[in-house]
């Protein structure tokens, strides 16, 4: 049996995994009440109705998306730390299967449920666009591409944490901290200092929207323009080399955590 | 025919902790043999690099001829393993799990079928087979990990405490399974009941701190120190 069925294996029972778990229903859950908020709430807010730019409604609604990319920290927290946390280790590694093995599989099985949240959240856009604006721009197929690298992004840093992480709760919170709290607060300090940002993870998740036409047409939208907002808040997003940094977290944190794995021992 | 459990000079530091001191054993085909030490004698952590779990310090271990560290895959297709408490996936019932095993090692189709309904009825969890195990106890889940340790028929079984969590009548089953499997299997087994060791091996290996103090047939060390209870406190320096 080659590692290649093998592998196909691990896709299928990983992948079975999180389709009985409850945590993937929760996030489903979010990003179709985000998306509600938003479709409600704009209208409401906003007193002339929708945006009168498509591309202004698109790059709101593209937070549903975005949440479900956050899903793929709960997927993956507990992909690695989980076997030698739980003891499920002692059954699954002293099966002849390489341990590469095991970590593709599930990461592909994590990306894969990962990646069916994000086409709901564009299945939703795109239909709520339509309905909208009789149209759906062609930058919303960018935003989605955008949006499956992050999520891939994402995945492989959790991964990276949870290989050196004891436990799956810490890995989540590692994560969820790293990106959320650590990478967002470098981000506005580089923001106000005028320094270049590109490379920050929580900046590369700001290209799902700012695909679209960048800050100053979001902010736009709002009429917020003329509101004493930085100019550096508002410069073109440089997606070229936020999609380059994306690449660079998802190869990078998926090679470190398959060679970490490797080397993990049961003890 | 090589032997089918060679342990060449094993060593094992964790940090600067010596678990295991240069052991050497050769285990015979068919032969069940029980690992007995106190505890932190080195058994568990002999059975881990066993089975590729951890890496030996120095040494080597082989299973039938094929060395656990450089070949890990081939040296693991021929074991079947219970080591420590396994935990198995909450999400998946016994036939899902010992599906996903099966398939791992190369089982397809009805054999496989027929495989898992054979080894479930031989650790006697029909009634079960199809519940979730976030519903099972500890000592459904030893007669589990039996059963995946049985599921592809290896020729080798490493096996560290596995009546650990089972109540007296699962353990007297566990105890007449292990007997009749290890009629045509070899048997490497790790346990700190010395009744049960005497019942289903014919030979034992006593540790203590990573040292090998004997390894005999349990008649000759009952001839030598009167009882294999006598053998095994004697040699562990726990009579005075």
């Amino acid at each position: 049996m080659s590692e290649f069925d093998k592998l196909r294996v691990v896709i299928g029972y990983e992948f079975l995994k999180h389709i009985r778990r409850r945590r993937l229903y929760i996030i489903l859950g979010l990003t179709v009440l985000v998306e509600a908020a938003v479709l409600i709430a704009v209208p409401l807010l906003m007193e002339e109705g929708y945006p009168d730019n498509v591309m202004v409604m698109a790059a709101m609604l593209s937070i549903g998306p975005s949440l479900a990319t956050i899903g793929a920290i709960f997927f993956a927290g507990d992909a690695i730390a989980g076997e030698f946390e739980g003891k499920t280790g002692f059954i699954l590694f002293t099966n002849p299967v390489r341990r590469i093995t095991l970590v593709i599989g599930k990461y592909i099985a994590g990306l894969a449920a990962v990646a069916m949240l994000i086409v709901l959240g564009y299945v939703i856009v795109s239909i709520s666009l339509l309905v909208i604006y009789g149209t759906v721009p062609v930058e919303t197929a960018k935003s989605f591409g955008l949006c499956l690298l992050y999520g891939g992004a994402v995945l492989s840093v959790t991964f990276f944490f949870s290989s050196i992480s004891k436990g799956s709760m810490g890995a989540t919170v590692i994560t969820l901290v790293f990106i959320m709290v650590v990478s967002a607060i470098l981000d506005s300090i580089l923001i106000m200092a005028d320094k270049p940002h590109w490379f920050l993870l929580s900046t590369n998740g700001d290209s799902i929207a700012t695909v679209y036409g960048g800050y100053e047409l979001f902010m736009g939208g709002f009429s917020m323009e003329g509101m004493g907002i930085p100019s550096q808040w508002l410069q073109d997003p440089e997606i070229h080399l936020m999609v380059i940094s994306m690449v660079i977290y998802l190869v990078a944190g998926f090679a470190l955590s398959i060679w970490i794995s490797g080397k993990r021992q049961l003890a | 025919m090589p032997e089918p459990i060679v342990i060449e000079n094993l060593t094992k530091y964790y940090n600067k902790f010596l678990a295991v001191d240069n052991l050497n054993l050769s285990v015979t085909a068919n032969s069940n043999v029980g690992l007995l030490g106190p505890n932190g004698a080195g058994k568990s952590t002999t059975l881990k690099i066993l089975c590729g779990l951890i890496r030996a310090s120095s040494g080597t271990v082989y299973v039938d001829g094929t060395s656990v560290a450089k070949n890990p895959v081939q040296a693991l297709s021929r074991i079947g393993a219970i080591i420590e408490t396994p935990e198995f996936y909450s999400y998946l019932t016994p036939e899902e799990t010992l599906g996903y095993l099966g398939k791992l090692r190369g089982m397809r189709g009805n054999g496989l079928k027929d495989r898992i309904k054979e080894v479930i009825k031989r650790v006697r969890l029909e009634e079960w087979s199809t519940v979730r195990i976030e519903k099972f106890s500890r000592g459904m889940k030893q007669r589990l990990a039996l059963a995946q340790a049985l599921l592809h028929d290896p020729p080798v079984l490493v096996l560290d405490e596995p009546a650990l969590g089972l109540d007296p009548r699962g353990v007297v089953e566990f105890r007449e399974l292990l007997e009749e499997v290890g009629r045509e299997k070899t048997v490497f087994f790790a346990s700190h009941q010395l009744v049960e060791v005497s019942q289903i091996c014919d030979e034992v290996a006593i540790i203590d701190r990573g040292h090998l103090l004997a390894y005999d047939k349990i008649a000759q060390l009952e001839e030598k120190y009167q009882s294999l209870e006598s053998a095994y406190l004697q040699l562990t320096g726990e009579v005075h």
